[in-house]
C-alpha cells in the first residue's frame, strides 16, 4: 500500500525528565489541556508540565516540556486516569477507585475534599446537557456491579444525578448528550440514560480483547469490532461510515480529522475516515496510551510521552499529488473544507484541482482532466503554454509559480511519442473550442483563438475556416506567419479580410487561382473571388480585378457587375462605365445588357438597340459559321426575336438596314410590324415564310391594345392577301377559311361575304357564318336594350324638369345665399335640387374650390 | 458527508459474490476480490436521491455486525450462489434474522449469482433429477440428495417464507417473481436490472418515510405493532 506522510512522531517528555534520580517510573495515564500536560504514574504521582511548541519550516514542529509541579497523592496505588476541566480549573484524578479534584495549577486538592467514590473508569461528557458552564458532566463505571453513575462536578463539590444499571458488566464508556456508548461483556450498546432505552450495536467478546469506545464527534462513536475492525456507530445504532481495518491487537484509538489513529504493540497506524484506506504506519514499540486532546494526539509508553504532529493538509495533499494519487488528494482536500477558512480553502482547492487536472492530462485522461480544469477555473493559457509555439509571441502570460506541473512542454510530457502528441493536440482543440465562448476566455481571447487557429491549421482541420469567417480574436501577425508556414493561403486571405485587408486577401486568392501558389482548400476559388468582389464595398478593388475576373470567364466574371447590390450600380458602377469596361468582352457585354434591359428594365434606347445589334451580330455569325440552313431558330435568334417584339425602344431603322438581305424573314417581319408596315410584314410571313399561324399571331400581336376597327383592318388585310389569285391559291384558300372560322369576331361579315369567291360552300364556312350571324344578332339586341334604357333615362329627366318648372321661387331680404350668407340683390340665382339658393357667382366659385361643402348638384 | 436518503444492504454467505455484484454495477468491471472485511459502502445517486449500498462480509466472524448494518434499511438483497444450494440455506438460517432491524416496510430481493457457471456441460444433466420440490429452499440441508444447483422456484419459495416470517401479506408486497433475480457479476447479466429495479422501488419508500418524518429512535413496543396490523386489517 502506498503511504502518505500525515504525521510525524516527536518526543514531548523524556524519561529522564520524569524519573530524575529514581530507578523506576511507570506512566499510567496522560492528560493535555492547552499547554498543560499532566502525567500520572504507577507510583501515585501526578506531574504537571508546560508544553512549548516550535514550528519547523518542514511543516512539522518540535515540543519541549518544562516540568512545573508534581504531587504524590498519598496512596500506594497507580494514578489510573486524569481529566482536566479547564473551566473549573480542576484536574480530576482517578486513583484507588476514587476521583479527587485538584487545582490545575497548584495540584492542591480542593479544600472541601469533594470526591467521587467507587469509580472504576470515568468519561467526561463533551456534549453536555446541563447547560451550566460551571460544572462538568462525569460518567463513571461504578465498582457496584452493572452500574453506571452520572455526576455533575462543580469547583468544589460533586453531585450525583443518575444511576443506571446495565444488562451486563460495563467495561468502557463514552458519553454524548444523553447517550452512553457502552462496551459490555459480550456486546456494545447505546443507552439513553434519560429514557432508559437501549440499542444493541453488535456483539463483541471482551474476554478475548479489550474493548475500545471512543467518541469521535456529535452522536458518533468509534468502537473496536471483531477481526480488528474499527466500527463507526451513531447513537441511533447505525453505521454511517465503512469500518477501518486495524490489526487484531489494537490497544487504543484516537481521531485527528480526517484520520483515525490506532495503536498496537508495534505500530501506530493511520487510516483515513474519508476512504477507509490505511495511509501511514509508524513503528512504535511498547506504546500503551493513545489519546487525542482537542486535536492534539498523544501516545505514550510507560517511559515517555510523544506527540503525533499532523503535517499541514496542504503539504499532505501536495505529497499525494506528487505521487500522482489524484483521487486521494482530492478526497483529502474536500474533507479539509471544514477545517480551513473559506477563502483560503477555495484558493487552495482550485490549485489542487488544477494540479490534479495536469496529472490526469499527462496520463491522457482527457475527460477527467477537462472536468478538473473546469472546476479548478484553470487559466487556459497554462495549458496552451505546454504546447510549443501556440501562445502568440505578444502574449504576456507567464506560468504560475510554484508550477502546477513538472513538464516543460508537450515534447517532454509525451517523450516525443507522436501519437500521444496528436491526441493531446486534439484534446486542446476541442477544449479551446469549448471554452472560447465562455467566461473562461475572458481577458485572453486573443491567446485562445490564435492557439486554436494554429492547431487547426497544423492539423488541416475544417474548422479553421469556420473560425476565420465568424467572430474571432486571432492575432494578425502571429496567425499570418503560421498560416503561411502551413501553406493555408486561402485561410490567410480570410484572415486578411477579417482584418480589413481585402486587397491583400484578393491578391492572395488570385495568386492561388493563377497557380502561382498552391492551396487546394477550395476548388471553386475563382467563383469565390467573383462573389467576394460582387459584395465588396471597395470599388477600387473591384475595378482593379475586373479585367482579371473577366479574362478568366466572361460569363461568370460579369457577375461582379450584374449581381452587385442595386444602390451601388447607380453610382460608381453606372452602366456607362461598366459598358466601357466590357468593350473587350462581348459575351460579358451581352450578359450585362441583358441585365440592364431584361432584369432591370431600363428604358434607354441605347441599351436596347445595342443589345439587339449584339444579338443580331451573333445570329449572323452563327449563320455563317454553321452554314447548314438550320430550320430551328438558335437560342440567340429566339432572344433576338423576343427583344424585337417586346421592346419599343430600339432604333428600328438601324436594324432594318442591318438585316436587309441577311435572310432573316421573321425578324424583318417583326421590324416592319414595328413600323406599322403591315402589308409588307404579312407578305413576308405569308409568301416568303408561308407561316400562316405566324401571320395570324402577327395580327393579334400588332392589334394588341388597339381598338376593334384597327384589328379588323389587320385581319382584312391578311384575308385579302389570302384571297389574291396566284400560284399558291389553293393553300391560301384553306388558310383563308381557317382564318375566318377561327376569328369570326375580328371580321366585318358583310364585307367578307362580298370578297369570297362564289364557289365556296356554306359548309366550309359554317363556324364563321354562325359566329357572324350570332354576332350581328347580338349586336342588334344590345343596341335595342341600350336604346330602351336611354329613352327611359330621358323620361326621368323630363319629369324632373316639369316638377321644377311647376313651383315659383320668392326672393326677399330674408332669403340669404346658403354659401356667403348675403342677401340676393338681383333676381338671378342658382337653385339646387334640395331647394337651396345661392348666388350664381357663389355656385361658380364652389365648383372651382372642391373643398367647400356643396349642397348638391346644380340644376 | 452527504447524508444518504435510503439504505440498501447486501447480505449472504461468503464467496457468493456480493462484492463482485456491487463492483460490477458501480464500476462496470469484474475485478479480483478479496473476502470482505467488516463492510464497505457506496453512494449511488438515483434521480435526486442518494442511496447508500452496503456490502457486508459473509464471513462468520463478522456475522454480528449484520444487524447494525441492516438497521433502518429500505431494502435487503439476500444473495446466494446458484451453484451452492447451501448458500441459499444459509440465507434462511443465518441471515434472515439479521434483517429484524430493517425498516418495517423493507423490501427483500433474492439474488442467485454466478449463473454464468451453469453453462458448463454438466449443468443440464443435473438439472432435472437432483431437485425435489422444496429441498433446496426448505432448509433440510441435511438431505443427502442436495442438488448441485438451485432452481428459480427455490428462490420463490424462500421469498414466500420470508413473507411468512415477517408476517406480511403477499398482497401488500411486490410479487415473488419480481423480487427473485438470477445474475452474474462476471458477465453483468441482470446486474443493472437488479439494482435499478430496487432503486425504483426504494424511491417511493423514501418519499413515504419523509412524509412521516424520520423516526429518531425506534421504540420496541411500537416496533412490533405494524406487523400485526398489516396482516390483521386485511382479513
Ligand atoms: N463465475 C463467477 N464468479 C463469480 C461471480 N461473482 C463472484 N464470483 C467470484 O466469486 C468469488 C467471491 O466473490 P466475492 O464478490 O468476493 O464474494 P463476497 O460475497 O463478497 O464474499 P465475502 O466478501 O467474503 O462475503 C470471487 O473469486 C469472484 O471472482 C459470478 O457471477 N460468476
Ligand atoms: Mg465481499
Amino acid at each position: 500500500m502506498m503511504s502518505t506522510k500525515a504525521f510525524t512522531l516527536v518526543s514531548a517528555v523524556e524519561w529522564e525528565l520524569l524519573a530524575g534520580d529514581k530507578e523506576r517510573v511507570h506512566i499510567e495515564c496522560v492528560e493535555c489541556c492547552g499547554k498543560n500536560l499532566y502525567v500520572g504514574t504507577g507510583d501515585c504521582v501526578v506531574y504537571h508540565f508546560l508544553l512549548e511548541e516550535r514550528a519547523l519550516p518542514t511543516g512539522t514542529a518540535t515540543f519541549s516540556a518544562t516540568k512545573q509541579l508534581h504531587r504524590h497523592l498519598g496512596f500506594r496505588k497507580p494514578v489510573s486516569e486524569l481529566r482536566a476541566a479547564s473551566a473549573l480549573n480542576r484536574l480530576l484524578v482517578l486513583c484507588d477507585n476514587s476521583i479527587t479534584l485538584l487545582n490545575m495549577m497548584s495540584l492542591e486538592p480542593v479544600p472541601s475534599g469533594a470526591r467521587i467514590k467507587g469509580a472504576v473508569a470515568l468519561a467526561l461528557n463533551e456534549n453536555p446537557v446541563s447547560g451550566d458552564p460551571f460544572c462538568v458532566e462525569v460518567c463513571i463505571i461504578s465498582v457496584k456491579r452493572r452500574t453506571i453513575q452520572l455526576f455533575l462536578v462543580y469547583e468544589d463539590r460533586v453531585q450525583i444525578v443518575r444511576e443506571v444499571s446495565t444488562p451486563e458488566q460495563p467495561l468502557a464508556v463514552a458519553v454524548d448528550g444523553h447517550f452512553l456508548c457502552l462496551a459490555l461483556t459480550t456486546q456494545y450498546i447505546i443507552l439513553n440514560y434519560n429514557t432508559g432505552f437501549s440499542q444493541d450495536l453488535f456483539p463483541y467478546c471482551s474476554e478475548e480483547k479489550r474493548p475500545i469506545v471512543k467518541r469521535i464527534g456529535r452522536q458518533e462513536f468509534l468502537l473496536a469490532g471483531p477481526g480488528g475492525l474499527g466500527m463507526f456507530a451513531t447513537v441511533a445504532g447505525i453505521s454511517q461510515r465503512a469500518p477501518v481495518h486495524w490489526s487484531e491487537n489494537v490497544i487504543g484509538a484516537a481521531i485527528c480529522f480526517p484520520y483515525v489513529i490506532a495503536l498496537d504493540d508495534e505500530f501506530i497506524t493511520v487510516h483515513s475516515m474519508l476512504d477507509q484506506q490505511q495511509k501511514q504506519t509508524l513503528p512504535f514499540k511498547e506504546g500503551h496510551i493513545l489519546q487525542d486532546f482537542e486535536g492534539r494526539v498523544i501516545v505514550a509508553t510507560s517511559k515517555g510521552v510523544y506527540i503525533l504532529v499532523p503535517l499541514p493538509l496542504e503539504k499532505q495533499i501536495q505529497d499525494l499529488l506528487a505521487s500522482h494519487r489524484v483521487e486521494e488528494a482530492l478526497v483529502l482536500a474536500k474533507g479539509a473544507r471544514r477545517n480551513i477558512p473559506k477563502e483560503k480553502f477555495q484558493v487552495m482547492y482550485r490549485r489542487i484541482l488544477q494540479q490534479a487536472g495536469f496529472i490526469q492530462f499527462a496520463q491522457l485522461q482527457f475527460l477527467e482532466a477537462k472536468e478538473l480544469f473546469r472546476s479548478g477555473q484553470l487559466d487556459v493559457r497554462e495549458l496552451i503554454s505546454l504546447y510549443p509555439f501556440l501562445l502568440p509571441t505578444s502574449s504576456s502570460f507567464t506560468r504560475s509559480h510554484p508550477p502546477l506541473h513538472e513538464y516543460a512542454d508537450l515534447n517532454q510530457l509525451t517523450q516525443g511519442d507522436q501519437e500521444k502528441m496528436a491526441k493531446c493536440k486534439r484534446f486542446l482543440m476541442s477544449y479551446l473550442n469549448e471554452v472560447r465562448s465562455t467566461e473562461v476566455a475572458n481577458g485572453y481571447k486573443e491567446d485562445i483563438d490564435t492557439a486554436l487557429l494554429k492547431l487547426y491549421a497544423e492539423a488541416d482541420h475544417d474548422s479553421l475556416l469556420d473560425l476565420l469567417v465568424t467572430e474571432n480574436s486571432c492575432l494578425l501577425t502571429d496567425s499570418a506567419a503560421w498560416l503561411e508556414k502551413h501553406k493555408k493561403y486561402f485561410a490567410l486571405g480570410l484572415l486578411y479580410h477579417y482584418n480589413n485587408q481585402d486587397a491583400a486577401a484578393v491578391q492572395l486568392w488570385v495568386n492561388i487561382v493563377n497557380g502561382d501558389i498552391h492551396d487546394s482548400t477550395r476548388s471553386d476559388l475563382y467563383e469565390y473571388v467573383v462573389d467576394f468582389l460582387t459584395y465588396s464595398l471597395d470599388q477600387e478593388l473591384v475595378w482593379k480585378y475586373a479585367d482579371w475576373v473577366l479574362q478568366k470567364s466572361e460569363e461568370v466574371g460579369v457577375q461582379v457587375f450584374t449581381k452587385r447590390p442595386l444602390d451601388e450600380q447607380q453610382n460608381s458602377f453606372n452602366p456607362d462605365s461598366v459598358i466601357t469596361c466590357l468593350k473587350k468582352y462581348p459575351k460579358a457585354l451581352v450578359k450585362y445588357l441583358e441585365h440592364l434591359v431584361i432584369d432591370r428594365r431600363l428604358q434607354k434606347e441605347e441599351y436596347h438597340t445595342h443589345l439587339a445589334l449584339l444579338y443580331l451580330d451573333k445570329v449572323l455569325q452563327e449563320r455563317s459559321g454553321a452554314n447548314s440552313k438550320g430550320v430551328e431558330a438558335t437560342e440567340t435568334q429566339v432572344k433576338l426575336q423576343h427583344l424585337l417584339q417586346k421592346s419599343d425602344l430600339y432604333r428600328v431603322h438601324i436594324l432594318i438596314d442591318r438585316i436587309r438581305g441577311a435572310g432573316l424573314p421573321m425578324e424583318s417581319a417583326i421590324l416592319h410590324g414595328k413600323l406599322e408596315e403591315h402589308e409588307e410584314a404579312l407578305r413576308i410571313l405569308v409568301h416568303e415564310l408561308q407561316d400562316f399561324s405566324a401571320a395570324e399571331d402577327y395580327c393579334l400581336w400588332r392589334s394588341e391594345g388597339r381598338d376593334p376597327p384597327y384589328r379588323q383592318r389587320l385581319f382584312h388585310t391578311l384575308l385579302a392577301m389570302y384571297l389574291q389569285p396566284g400560284p399558291a391559291a389553293p393553300e391560301l384558300a384553306v388558310a383563308a377559311a381557317d382564318l375566318l372560322n377561327r376569328h369570326a369576331a375580328n371580321f366585318d361579315a358583310a364585307r367578307v361575304l362580298q370578297l369570297l369567291p362564289g364557289g365556296w360552300s356554306v359548309q366550309l364556312l359554317r363556324p364563321f357564318l354562325t359566329g357572324a350571324v350570332r354576332n350581328s344578332v347580338h349586336a342588334r339586341r344590345t343596341t335595342q336594350v341600350a336604346l330602351g334604357l336611354a329613352k327611359s333615362e330621358n323620361l326621368i329627366y323630363k319629369y324632373d324638369k316639369m316638377k321644377l318648372k311647376g313651383s315659383s321661387v320668392q326672393l326677399s331680404d330674408k332669403k340669404l345665399c346658403q354659401m356667403c350668407q348675403n342677401p340676393f340683390c338681383e333676381p338671378v340665382f342658382v337653385r339646387y335640387p334640395n331647394g337651396g339658393l345661392v348666388h350664381t357667382h357663389c355656385a361658380a366659385s364652389r365648383h372651382t374650390n372642391p373643398s367647400s361643402p356643396g349642397p348638391g348638384t346644380r340644376t | 458527508m452527504r447524508k444518504p436518503d435510503g439504505k440498501i444492504v447486501l447480505l449472504g454467505d461468503m464467496n457468493v459474490g456480493k462484492t463482485s455484484l456491487l463492483q460490477r454495477y458501480m464500476e462496470r468491471r469484474f475485478p479480483d476480490t478479496v473476502s470482505t472485511v467488516g463492510g464497505a459502502f457506496y453512494l449511488k445517486q438515483w434521480r435526486s436521491y442518494n442511496i447508500s449500498i452496503w456490502d457486508t462480509a459473509g464471513r462468520e466472524q463478522f456475522h454480528g455486525l449484520g444487524s447494525m448494518y441492516c438497521r433502518g434499511a429500505a431494502a435487503v438483497i439476500l444473495t446466494y450462489d446458484v451453484n451452492h444450494p447451501q448458500s441459499l440455506v444459509e440465507l434462511e438460517d443465518r441471515f434472515l434474522g439479521l434483517t429484524d432491524t430493517a425498516n418495517t416496510d423493507c423490501l427483500f430481493a433474492i439474488v442467485g449469482n454466478k449463473v454464468d457457471l451453469l453453462e458448463d456441460g454438466t449443468a443440464d444433466s443435473q438439472e432435472k433429477e437432483g431437485l425435489g420440490p422444496g429441498v433446496a429452499g426448505g432448509g433440510s440441508s441435511g438431505s443427502p440428495k442436495v442438488p448441485k444447483q438451485v432452481q428459480p422456484e427455490d428462490a420463490v419459495a424462500f421469498y414466500k417464507k420470508i413473507l411468512k416470517y415477517k408476517m406480511l401479506d403477499e398482497k401488500d408486497v411486490p410479487a415473488a417473481e419480481q423480487m427473485c433475480f438470477e445474475t452474474s457479476a462476471k458477465t453483468g447479466y441482470n446486474v443493472d436490472l437488479l439494482f435499478e429495479t430496487l432503486f425504483d422501488m426504494v424511491v417511493p419508500v423514501i418519499l413515504r418515510q419523509r412524509a412521516q418524518g424520520p423516526p429518531q429512535t425506534v421504540d420496541i413496543t411500537s416496533y412490533k405493532t405494524p406487523r400485526r396490523t398489516r396482516s390483521g386489517c386485511c382479513a
